[in-house]
């Protein structure tokens, strides 16, 4: 299992010099920008590149038919995630330290939030969309993304003020507390989705 | 003699093709050829056999074991070669190794490395550099260098210049030397087989039509010539297929010795290779064996 997460760097290890270079970018170019933000774009960065490696056919052949279950290919994907989000944020939270760009732990949580959704929508939904489509849904999703969330936001303090009092109201240990449960469960699900199709692929 | 790979009435449905109720057994210690034409079923019939497709019907077993609970067991134990190339294109051989190589608990190193001097393989130019010629035996280095007892090789020397095939075959016979391994290989280029191969399976429109030794194929299979006059209807049951012309017929028949009772000296005959088994069955009207 560790071999097949580690595989993600042996992959990429190009784009993995990048990466640096990427964060900084964000981090003097987008100081406009939320840093929860920042780590989204950071957490994201790995897997899902990772990812676009793993679409093609060949490859899914090759791991196939290697000493590896299915279940073990789709479970080494979801580990991998959370673990290679953990780094980047890890990694981000050191350049933003070097930096001098303040960010607080709130930015953290809700970045890696967000990232964790992101991945418990797509990580099925590639499994299900054929090869060649993945890049295609993922910059359609991520357009979508960042359009919609400016107004979704809005929206919500507009016309759903008692909701914001709500929230506003409880203590944000509560809130955070069940958006981890939240998320928790929707990762486990999209796990169990992905799982699902997987095993019934055919190579 | 055992059996390393069986198929018992194995059955599966595509979307556009299946292959129906197959049977097969792949001798242990021996070369099976595996033969057919183009959309024969060859491909489905390996990727069932590594499990990259499921069937839908039947039982196959390899080393004995099945997929539903020994898959990572048989894939230990088993290479591949396939067609086009699996590995990553970008990477070189050094980075594919260090993802392969973990997988296997028999991997061996040394074996790997003296296989790539052997294969003449550079270690750190990409995959995607390779001819085909380089990507085969990169993909045979491999299987090789974490003691597969069971090779499958799916048209190993398809798109393959004559000289590196007739290579190739030196390779195979001499890794098949020690008796411990067993190939499986399909190819629709027959000249192959007849050289290395022990076994002969060919495969027809999803079914499996024979599966013998090299010499009872030869044995029971001939060309056979004549004038049209020594044809009826009898005679014509005993041959899968006639071609007709106006100075005779040519026709192959799987039962060598029934011709030579009934109709002796009246035709000539001659040995028929895999290509015109391949030939004349294609064109069957009937299903024989």
């Amino acid at each position: 299992m560790a071999n097949l997460i580690r595989r993600d760097l042996i992959i990429q290890k190009y784009q993995l010099y990048l990466f640096i270079p990427f964060i900084l970018f964000f981090i003097f170019a987008g100081s406009h920008m939320s840093a929860f933000f920042i780590f989204v774009f950071a957490g994201f960065f790995i897997p899902i590149n990772a990812y676009s490696y793993d679409e093609k056919v060949e490859t899914n052949i090759l791991l196939n038919s290697l000493p590896y279950t299915r279940t073990q290919i789709i479970a080494s994907r979801y580990i991998g995630a959370i673990f290679y989000m953990a780094v980047s944020i890890v990694i981000t939270t050191a350049l933003f330290y070097v930096f001098n760009r303040p960010f607080t732990w709130a930015d953290i949580a809700i970045g890696a939030g967000i990232t964790l959704t992101l991945f418990s929508f797509s990580f099925p939904l590639f499994y299900l969309l054929k090869p060649g489509n993945i890049g295609t849904a993922v910059t359609i999703g991520f357009i979508l993304f960042v359009v919609l969330s400016g107004p979704t936001v809005m929206f919500f303090e507009e016309y759903l003020t008692p909701v914001v009092d709500f929230l506003m109201n409880v203590s944000s240990f509560a809130i955070y507390l069940s958006g981890a449960g939240i998320i928790t469960a929707l990762y486990a699900i999209s796990w169990i989705i992905s799982q699902i199709i997987y095993q019934r692929k055919t190579f | 003699m055992n059996n390393i790979v069986e198929f018992k009435g194995v059955t599966k449905h595509l979307k556009d093709f299946s292959i129906k109720d197959i049977n097969l057994q792949i001798k242990q210690g021996y070369v099976t050829g595996f033969i057919g034409a183009n959309g024969a079923g060859k491909s489905t019939t390996m990727k069932l056999m590594m499990n990259l497709l499921k069937a839908d019907e039947g039982d196959i077993n390899v080393f004995g074991m099945d997929y539903a609970s020994n898959e990572k067991e048989i894939k230990e134990r088993m290479g591949f070669v396939y067609d086009s190339n699996v590995f990553y294109e970008s990477l070189n051989l050094k980075d594919i190794r260090r993802i392969v190589a973990p997988a296997y608990k028999n991997w061996d190193d040394k074996q790997f490395y003296d296989y790539i001097k052997k294969f003449e393989l550079p270690l750190n130019k990409g995959i995607k550099t390779f001819s085909k010629g380089m990507q085969m035996k990169a993909s045979l280095a491999i299987a090789l260098s974490h003691e597969a007892e069971f090779i499958m090789m799916d048209e190993p020397t398809a798109g393959l210049d004559p000289v590196f095939r007739r290579e190739l075959l030196d390779i195979l016979q001499e890794i098949m030397k020690d008796g411990r391994r067993t190939l499986f290989f399909s190819t629709h280029i027959t000249s192959d087989l007849e050289r290395i191969a022990d076994y002969i399976t060919f495969i027809q429109k999803g079914k499996i039509l024979f599966t013998d030794s090299m010499e009872d194929v030869q044995d029971r299979y001939a060309l056979v010539k004549g004038n049209m006059d020594v044809i009826n209807r009898d005679i014509e049951k005993m041959f899968i297929k006639i071609e007709r012309s106006s100075y005779g017929f040519t026709a192959l028949t799987n039962d060598v010795a029934g011709i030579k009772a009934v109709l002796g000296n009246r035709v000539s005959m001659e040995p028929a290779t895999l290509e015109d088994i391949m030939f004349y069955a294609k064109g069957a009207e009937r299903q024989y064996v």
